[in-house]
């Protein structure tokens, strides 16, 4: 049972947060000291909240985060546009790299089949000289 | 926020993974007490956890920078466990009593192996009563209190995760814990007249 008095409530409220001014404090401490019920009533809000805060953190499995990350959707296409974005020439190169070796080998290649056949043709046209 | 944690956003938001890692191990410890106390199942609170790190990711382009990231993470694990406690889907806890059993508690008869030092939690009788006495508190006042008097936070920083005036988080405090003073005083008076 506490005293009925509602002033006393909200005077215990304020200082359980912290908010009580100096005058505030020692009018509730005063009448705490005098009223039995409102000084249990008060004891006991503190020890309930106390025992909150004793409550142990306990800690997550070292697997957790590793866990989470599994779980995310695939870095892989990410990773792709930082790099290139990090890098814009080389990637530049890179995109270029790719048509230019295609006509670096076609044009070798031409000119391989070029040589060929005027190799051939020359073998051809030598081929009866050696023969003799 | 400090400039360590907006650069780490800001690799998250290109899709970073290691950086959202280092995100994961600042906060992951205090994510989970406040699941835990939300809903007093370890393995439920682990399951909630994850499922708020990877909601934060998936919605990462929708965070303000300017904001403090525990903010938003802790809104985001406060509202899955109270949705989780809204589904209300009966959880299995190693120590609640099987049906029709006299006494006898899953962690009975579980293959014991080696005990995890996590187990001492479930062992601690007092930590046992206070989390009994936390979850009967209804879910406002809870996670206010939870908030409050577990997470040590600012009545402003509760009133930015629960997105509810400064005014609202202070009366849910003060009525949760005056409803804590009375269950735990009406349930420790029940132990007195046992004896």
């Amino acid at each position: 049972m506490t005293c009925f008095n509602k002033k006393y409530v909200s005077l215990m409220n304020k200082v359980l947060d912290d908010e009580a001014t100096k005058s505030e404090r020692d009018e509730l401490f005063a009448h705490l000291a005098t009223c039995e019920n409102c000084r249990r009533h008060f004891q006991e809000l503190k020890q309930s909240t106390e025992l909150l805060n004793q409550l142990v953190h306990p800690q997550l499995p070292i697997d957790f985060t590793k866990n989470v990350l599994e779980q995310l959707p695939a870095e892989k296409r990410h990773a792709i546009r930082k790099w290139t974005s990090r890098h814009p020439f080389i990637a530049a190169a890179a995109v270029c790299a790719l048509p230019m070796s295609l006509i670096v080998i076609a044009a070798g290649r031409q000119n391989m089949v070029q040589g060929k056949t005027d190799r051939d043709r020359f073998i051809l046209l030598k081929a009866p000289e050696n023969r003799l | 926020m400090d400039q360590k944690e907006k650069r780490l956003i800001k690799k998250v938001k290109k899709g970073d993974h290691q950086a959202f890692a280092e995100l994961v191990d600042r906060y992951k410890n205090s994510v989970y007490t406040i699941c835990l106390r939300m809903v007093g199942s370890r393995e439920e609170a682990e399951d909630l956890s994850q499922e708020a790190f990877i909601r934060a990711y998936n919605h990462i382009s929708q965070f303000d920078s300017d904001r403090n990231f525990s903010t938003w993470i802790f809104r985001i694990a406060t509202n899955l466990s109270i949705d989780s406690l809204r589904r209300k889907k009966p959880s299995v806890s190693l120590d609640a009593e099987i049906p029709g059993t006299e006494g006898l508690a899953l962690n009975t008869i579980l293959p014991g192996g080696e005990t995890p030092p996590d187990e001492q939690i479930v062992r601690d009788e007092t930590e046992k009563w206070i989390q009994h006495e936390i979850g009967e508190l209804p879910e406002k006042y809870r996670s206010a209190v939870i908030l409050k008097y577990i997470e040590d936070l600012s009545l402003k920083e509760i009133s930015e995760i629960m997105n509810i005036p400064v005014g609202t988080v202070k009366t849910r405090v003060h009525r949760g814990r005056e409803l804590l003073r009375k269950n735990m005083k009406a349930s420790r008076g029940e132990e007195d007249d046992m004896l």
